[in-house]
């Protein structure tokens, strides 16, 4: 082979290299979420236009830095003495980033004693994790915190 | 063996008659969002994700959620519930396929 064929073949083997990513980034284009809804939606869908107050009553425990996005566990305690008059109506943890910014929606009564939730979620990337709580009277309380995500964990 | 699908457990194990316990109530569920792709025939994984849970206990219903795609594989439920006599807890849960799979456990408060 001469020295200018090679340097020609090589020439296009990079060329063909450098091409490859960019289509095969645009043959695999992400799947949308069944169930779209961004975060401003989610929380006017909620609150239905309310404003929601931060307070000292409501604690939400979630790691500052989660290294696997899939699983992140959350807990919501929030600070009420769960009679037929004061109660906590439902608790909605949300996050901020994800194809659907709701996680769960949680319906309590005053037979559950005590106003807690926790359970698993997934994160797709840095965001912050956010829980609405609504209480019997109509008033809307939240509580936020930024989770790093190392590997995200959606799809 | 039949595969277990789902568990409840309360805690503590040993209960009076209106105390408040934490339950606790574990599924084996895939919680597929849509977006998830084969690795190996790069195919989408059609969504499969729970819906609706729902806490009955001595017919009365104590808490229900609404569930959307974001919570993890194999999700846990955690809460609390006042106990009020003997009977029957059963928790029921939906999914988007229409799968409904029911558990349930007895209510025995001691003392």
């Amino acid at each position: 082979m001469q020295r200018r064929d090679f340097f020609k073949k090589l020439g296009s083997v990079t060329a063909v290299a450098a091409v490859m990513p960019v289509m095969s980034f645009a043959a695999d284009a992400q799947p949308v979420s069944p169930n779209k809804m961004s975060y401003e939606t989610a929380v006017n869908a909620i609150t239905g236009g309310k404003t929601p107050t931060k307070s000292s009553k409501v604690s939400l425990k979630v790691p500052e830095i989660a290294e696997n996005g899939a699983v992140v566990p959350v807990t919501v305690n929030v600070e009420s003495p769960m009679t037929e008059s004061d109660y906590v109506k439902s608790i909605h943890i949300l996050n901020t980033k994800n194809g659907n910014s709701r996680c769960i929606d949680v319906n309590l009564t005053p037979a559950n004693g005590k106003a807690m939730f926790s359970t698993r979620i997934k994160l797709g990337g840095t965001q912050d994790v956010v829980a609405v709580i609504e209480l019997s009277n109509g008033e809307f309380l939240i509580a936020s915190q930024n989770v790093k995500v190392t590997i995200g964990g959606c799809g | 063996m039949a595969e277990r699908k789902s568990l409840i457990k309360i805690k503590p194990k040993r209960y009076k008659d209106g105390e408040v316990v934490k339950v606790s109530f574990m599924v084996m569920h895939p919680m597929d969002t849509g977006m998830g792709k084969d690795k190996k025939t790069k195919e989408i994984i059609p969504a499969k994700y729970i819906n609706s849970v729902k806490f009955v206990y001595n017919g009365k219903e104590i808490t229900n959620m609404t569930v959307w795609e974001s919570l993890s594989v194999n999700p846990v439920f955690t809460t609390y519930m006042k106990i009020n006599g003997k009977g029957k807890l059963t928790i029921t849960y939906t999914d988007n396929t229409g799968e409904v799979h029911e558990t349930s456990k007895k209510i025995k408060p001691k003392g």
